[in-house]
């Protein structure tokens, strides 16, 4: 939570602030040392150009001279820092965007080509600007939030300021090394994030990392929802955790399983270091649409192989592609309600194929567990299942080692799967249940749309009760579940996930240290018991107050 | 208050280099000078500010109307237009 800071081309300058009243003096100044700068450099050029070639060709620089002293321009600018208490380079940027849209408006081209002197001495400024060493890190606000198209690498040892809270990008990964430093100094960070363009510097702002989500002007309710994580999460981060490696226990000594997803192969190096016990979910079409085109299945067996062995002997449930919300550029349509997932493999079998191929070949490599996605009939397991004979009997064929006991489950997200996994259980060797997806189809919420994001709520009683009826329709038929989805990744609602009976979690590496950190400092019995309480509840918030209290207590 | 209608004598318009100089020109007086288009729809300009001139967009033949307030008025208008009319 935090003020937005623009950071624009990264080349001249890195950022657009308000400024504190009193800064408004030092500022003007600023700003009129670099027009005097600048002055000085033009009239050197014009005294050097004229000696080589005479007084006619110098008259360029005279009109760069005129613009330093052109009311409209500089007088505008000073006007703009000391009434909209916006630093120089912002105010520069906004005077000459409106001069160069005036220009791009004449009918004349010769004049419109003139933008260019114009972006010429914009250009000179910003850089005897940055010249003067502006502390620019100093004079932030001590709750910045950077955003931007793409954060400029020289910014990235600045991160370590403490007036930075939190980072919005239109482009770049998870895997960028600002996302990974950003991720290391716990900063939340939310990189390519869609549209950006609408704020601007100064407007409130709330990243969420964990949920990947950037809210813009929020409402009240939503600020006191996210001062009080803010405050909670301190209180946890103040509980002792214990060694980093071993088992995870609850303090009445349950025994945990914690699972780490990741979306990308190099992720698992992270992962691994960090001690984590299994990878519970590794999306992969992330890497297998990386390059905008499908592998070929060869540099598939190698990337398969590589995260395997990166794993070391720690298994990984490879989830098949599931072509989902995320991706929905690629065919442009929104997929929520179509050809997802498994739905996607089955429709195009040369892909699955190709992609289970590769796992088979792979799976010599360390233990391997296969996942399908969206599954929401019975028939397309089937379906599904015979594919993966075929796929046998094709490595067989080709005389190609694989492992031929690879267990096979299957994600449970829509509402069909969450009603019918008893009925699937017989036709699969274990279940990961999808919060992100289920809660999305339960409570009739695109997770894209920012108008109904604010009703997605774990806490509400449609999904615990749908959870419970998971847990007890599962538990006769003894197959193991993994909850995989954000609901696990965030302490309050995986603690509900525990007292439901859940003691199988995977989540994403950045909120592994925290839910470790949970499960060791809660008591197993109690979060039953919690839950048995909170099925009774009428409201989300309601639920949500009860268990944060019981996660929080100091 | 003077004022008089001009057409713009320089065979590339009020570009750069005759802006330019239009400005030293007009620094030269102590009255106010603005300059406008009255046939098209364009904002005035100041005489002394060579952005808002390169923005009349006041090419070869199109008509400028000059005026000029101040002690020295007469005298401004009378070297400005004698200037643009090239």
């Amino acid at each position: 939570m935090g003020t937005a800071v623009r950071m624009f081309d990264p080349l001249f300058v890195p950022f657009n602030f308000k400024l504190q009243p009193d800064q408004i003096r030092v500022e003007v100044d600023r700003f009129r040392a670099s027009v005097e700068k600048s002055r000085e450099q033009l009239k050197r050029v014009q005294a050097e150009l004229g000696r080589k070639s005479g007084p006619e060709s110098s008259f360029l620089i005279d009109a760069h001279l005129l613009v330093l002293q052109d009311r409209l321009f500089v007088d505008r600018i000073v006007e703009k820092i000391e009434t909209e208490h916006i630093n120089s380079e912002w105010a520069i940027q906004q005077v000459s965007d409106d001069l160069l849209q005036a220009y791009d408006r004449l009918n004349d081209d010769y004049l419109r080509e003139r933008r260019g002197d114009l972006e010429d001495i914009v250009r000179r400024l910003l850089h005897n600007l940055q010249l003067k060493r502006m502390p620019s890190f100093k004079k932030l606000p001590y709750d910045s939030i950077l955003i931007g198209k793409a954060v400029p690498p020289s910014t990235l040892f600045e991160l370590r300021s403490r007036r930075i809270v939190g980072l919005a990008t239109e482009t770049g990964s998870p895997l960028s090394h600002t996302a990974i430093m950003a991720r290391s100094l716990e900063i939340p960070a939310v990189m390519g994030a869609s549209d950006l363009s609408h704020v601007s510097s100064g407007d409130l702002l709330i990243v969420d990392g964990n949920r990947g989500l950037v809210i813009w002007s929020p409402s009240e309710e939503t600020l006191e929802e996210y001062r009080n994580r803010g405050r909670d999460e301190k209180k946890l981060r103040k509980k002792p955790s214990g060694s980093a490696s071993g088992p995870c226990l609850t303090e009445d000594r349950v025994r945990i399983s914690l699972g780490a997803n990741i979306n990308f192969s190099e992720e698992i190096k992270t992962a691994a270091a960090n001690g984590c016990e299994s990878i519970g979910l590794y999306r992969t079409e992330f890497d297998f649409f990386r390059e905008g085109k499908q592998p070929d299945e060869n540099s598939l067996v190698e990337d398969y192989s590589h995260v395997l062995k990166g794993a070391k002997g720690a298994p990984v449930t490879f989830r098949t592609i599931d072509v989902g919300i995320d991706q929905k550029t690629w065919e442009g349509v929104n997929l929520n309600l179509g050809a997802r997932g498994l739905r996607f493999c089955l429709e195009n079998k040369d892909v699955f194929k190709k992609q289970l191929r590769a796992l088979y070949r792979a799976s010599t490599n360390g233990p391997m567990r296969i996942l399908l996605p969206f599954v929401s009939t019975i028939d397309d397991l089937d379906a599904a299942r015979e594919v993966l004979a075929e796929v046998r009997g094709e490595l067989d064929l080709r005389r190609h080692a694989y492992d031929p006991g690879i267990p096979v489950g299957v994600m449970i997200e829509t509402p069909a799967a969450a009603q019918t996994c008893d009925l699937m259980a017989s036709h699969v060797d274990f279940f990961c249940l999808g919060t992100n997806d289920l809660i999305q189809y339960y409570l009739v919420i695109d997770r894209s749309d920012q108008s109904v994001m604010h009703l997605y709520n774990p806490f509400h009683p449609a999904i615990l009760r749908c959870l419970h009826q998971v847990y007890t329709l599962l538990q006769p038929t003894g197959k193991p579940i993994t909850v995989c989805g954000e609901m696990a990744a965030d302490p309050p609602s995986a603690a509900v996930l525990l007292g439901l009976g859940f003691t199988s979690l995977s989540v994403n590496l950045a909120a592994y240290p925290r839910i470790r950190r949970m499960i060791r400092s809660v008591s197993f019995g109690q979060l039953r018991e919690l839950a048995g309480q909170i099925l009774k509840m009428q409201k989300p918030n309601e639920v949500e107050e009860k268990v944060r209290a019981t996660v929080y207590r100091t | 208050m003077r004022e008089r209608d001009v057409v713009i004598g320089h065979r590339l318009g009020l570009h750069a280099r005759a802006a330019a100089k239009l400005v030293q020109l007009s620094t030269q007086f102590e009255s106010n000078i603005v300059l406008s288009r009255p046939d098209v729809n364009a904002p005035q300009a100041d005489a002394r500010s060579i952005l808002s001139i390169l923005l009349l967009s006041a090419g070869f033949g199109s008509k400028v109307n000059v005026r000029a307030e101040g002690t020295d008025e007469e005298r401004a208008i009378e070297s400005i237009c004698e200037y643009l009319s090239g």
